[in-house]
């Protein structure tokens, strides 16, 4: 990277922590560090929930996806809307009347203490496990760029975090939040329209989506009903429903951003925001992700986007001859490509399916090539099933973008790790804290203490989160990596809440029951079954519910 | 806590159904998107 973008990346990411300290002024009490005082803004809180959402993960990961395999991956947020019209209508008056701190607070009061710390320990198992991945992803970045080790960009990221979300608690991290999604739609807007305007003179916008479109780049909607395919219409819809309505009625981290609210109101219309605003922001950055595809139809990309393997594997004998194969492939793609857009400016219809055929097999062949590089990678021992997914957009941005822009996508990257990990590590600690410390630790001690209990949690939790980030190294894509963790153990969360909001016959144990038998299918599922991730929520809270009703009705006198 | 009425739209209900109708149609021009592009 140039000066410039060193100083574009410390500015922003510098400004960024000082406006959140600034206006997290007074969070010197549990509640206004905890919840802000019930003071914050719906914006504020749409934009700290989508910014919680949207981790590094979401830039590195999906961008490489689209670049791969198209722009199905948008159809997992075909539920989001529909979850967020229910959660809308039930959880969240439920629980700002309730005047919780904790989602698995309402648990107490509507079941038992054991089924609350049942859910505690679920929640504190999943995050806990998927912060360690936030902090991981940005750690490629760096190491990719600066040749830097993943641990040191861990330890600073993950420092900087705790640093201003000890210090300021949810408001500092909900200011900065704010901020950071600002900075990261204006990153992508950018990125977007570098991308297009690098494509060669002869290929217009249009011819553009008509060459990612014939690739099959632009697949946003694939209809087959198909149980093992991650990404279809009804996997999204219903498997999508039950993950949102899991993950933003039932985890901390989300639950915190809209409890922070000043009214019932104010936190229906944050959620709202992001039911309308989620689906085309994953479009637009999947959209990115094929565009770049596009450009690399006419520049010759490497051949691995990893450039440590990509050299490593240079030193075998067969990479000579399948570096030629690779680069005749891609003379053979582009020259495909460039007859393709004749054929279809000039309206010819035979010439045009007989060259989308011709630009496809030289995909193929492409493909194949690209194959043997990865096959290659693990047979020079590196891991198994070796992708370099995570690293195309990154690859791009680096050798493509002009100085400066470089910079402040590097910022957006961290910006999107920060905010992310900011709202796991406030929610851990939280949780931590009201559902676990002080309901059976040390109970009626002063505000005072409750307060350093939370700081001190907010560090624990932060330290946690920097010594379990090396377990991305083995997970593969990270963005499913990310959600397959979370769908472990969202489906029993949702089936209990859904127990407590619409079974009201079911009572503390039948519930409590109910969710480790949904936990056991769940694992289960995963372990011997190959059904997509994002049935197991549908898997699991079912299995809550059913449980659950059956124990209730097995229970009680016939009379009764 | 205050409930108060959405800032358009008048209710709440008619804010959800505006918004479950802005999914049918995101999802139709996505549909349409991967069709045309196909």
């Amino acid at each position: 990277m140039s000066t410039v973008d060193w100083i574009v990346l410390f500015a922003t990411l510098t400004s960024i922590v000082a406006y959140g300290l600034y206006r997290s002024r007074g969070s010197n009490t549990v509640d206004r560090f905890l919840l802000a005082g019930k003071t914050m803004p719906w914006y504020a809180m749409a934009l700290s929930i989508m910014a919680t959402q949207a981790s590094a993960v979401t830039f590195i990961s999906t961008t490489g996806q689209s670049y791969v395999d198209g722009m199905r991956f948008v159809q997992f947020y075909f539920g989001l809307p529909i979850a967020m019209v229910i959660l809308c209508a039930t959880v969240v008056p439920a629980f700002h009347r309730a005047k919780v701190f904790t989602a698995y607070e309402y648990l107490e009061q509507r079941f038992d203490s054991k089924t609350r710390a049942l859910a505690s320990i679920i929640f504190l198992c999943q995050r806990g496990l998927s912060a360690g991945l936030t902090l991981y992803a940005p750690a490629i970045v760096l190491s990719a760029i600066l040749g830097w080790p993943d641990r040191v960009t861990i330890l600073l990221m993950g420092i900087t975090v705790i640093t201003y979300t000890s210090l300021g608690g949810v408001k500092a991290v909900t200011w900065s939040d704010v901020q950071q999604m600002c900075i990261i739609f204006f990153g992508l807007i950018a990125a977007l329209v570098v991308v297009i305007r690098l494509l060669p003179h002869a290929v217009s916008f249009p011819d553009a989506l008509f060459l990612a479109g014939a690739a099959g780049r632009l697949n946003a909607v694939t209809t087959h009903f198909d149980p093992n395919d991650r990404f279809t219409l009804w996997s999204g819809l219903i498997g999508g429903t039950f993950l949102f309505l899991s993950y933003f009625g039932c985890d901390q981290s989300q639950v915190q951003r809209y409890l922070t609210g000043s009214s019932i109101e104010q936190s229906r219309l944050s959620l709202l925001f992001n039911a309308v605003a989620k689906i085309p922001m994953q479009f637009f950055i999947l959209f990115i992700g094929a565009m770049v595809f596009v450009f690399h139809l006419f520049v010759q990309p490497p051949i691995l986007f990893e450039a440590a393997e990509a050299e490593r594997i240079q030193a075998s004998n067969a990479y000579r001859p399948m570096a030629e194969h690779y680069s005749q492939a891609f003379d053979r793609r582009r020259q495909a490509a460039l007859d393709l857009i004749a054929a279809h400016h000039a309206h010819d219809t035979a010439g045009e399916t007989e060259r989308v055929e011709e630009y496809r097999a030289a995909q193929r062949d492409l493909d194949g090539a690209r194959d043997q590089a990865a096959r290659l990678v693990e047979n020079t021992g590196g891991e198994h099933g070796y992708s370099d997914t995570n690293y195309i957009f990154l690859s791009f941005v680096t050798r493509y973008l002009p100085v400066g822009l470089v910079g402040l996508i590097i910022a957006v990257i961290f910006a999107a790790t920060m905010s992310a990990s900011a709202g796991e590590i406030n929610s851990l600690a939280t949780v931590t804290m009201v559902d676990l410390y002080r309901r059976y630790f040390r109970r009626g001690a002063a505000d005072h203490h409750y307060l350093m209990a939370s700081r001190w949690a907010t560090v624990f939790w932060g330290a946690y989160a920097i010594a379990s980030a090396g377990l991305g190294r083995k997970l593969g894509s990270l963005i499913v990596a990310v959600n397959v963790m979370g769908s472990l153990f969202y489906g029993s969360l949702l089936g209990v809440f859904v127990l407590a909001f619409f079974f009201r016959r079911v009572r503390g144990t039948a519930a409590f029951l109910g969710m480790l038998a949904g936990e056991a299918v769940v694992f289960a599922a995963f372990f011997y079954t190959g059904i997509s991730f994002l049935w197991y929520n549908v898997i699991g809270c079912a299995v809550v519910i059913v449980t659950a009703v059956a124990i209730t009705d097995w229970s009680t006198p016939a009379s009764a | 806590m205050p409930d108060g009425p959405p800032p358009f739209l008048g209710t709440w209900r008619r804010v959800y159904i505006a918004v479950l109708v802005y999914l049918i149609l995101i999802i139709g021009s996505c549909y349409w998107f991967t069709r045309v592009f196909a």
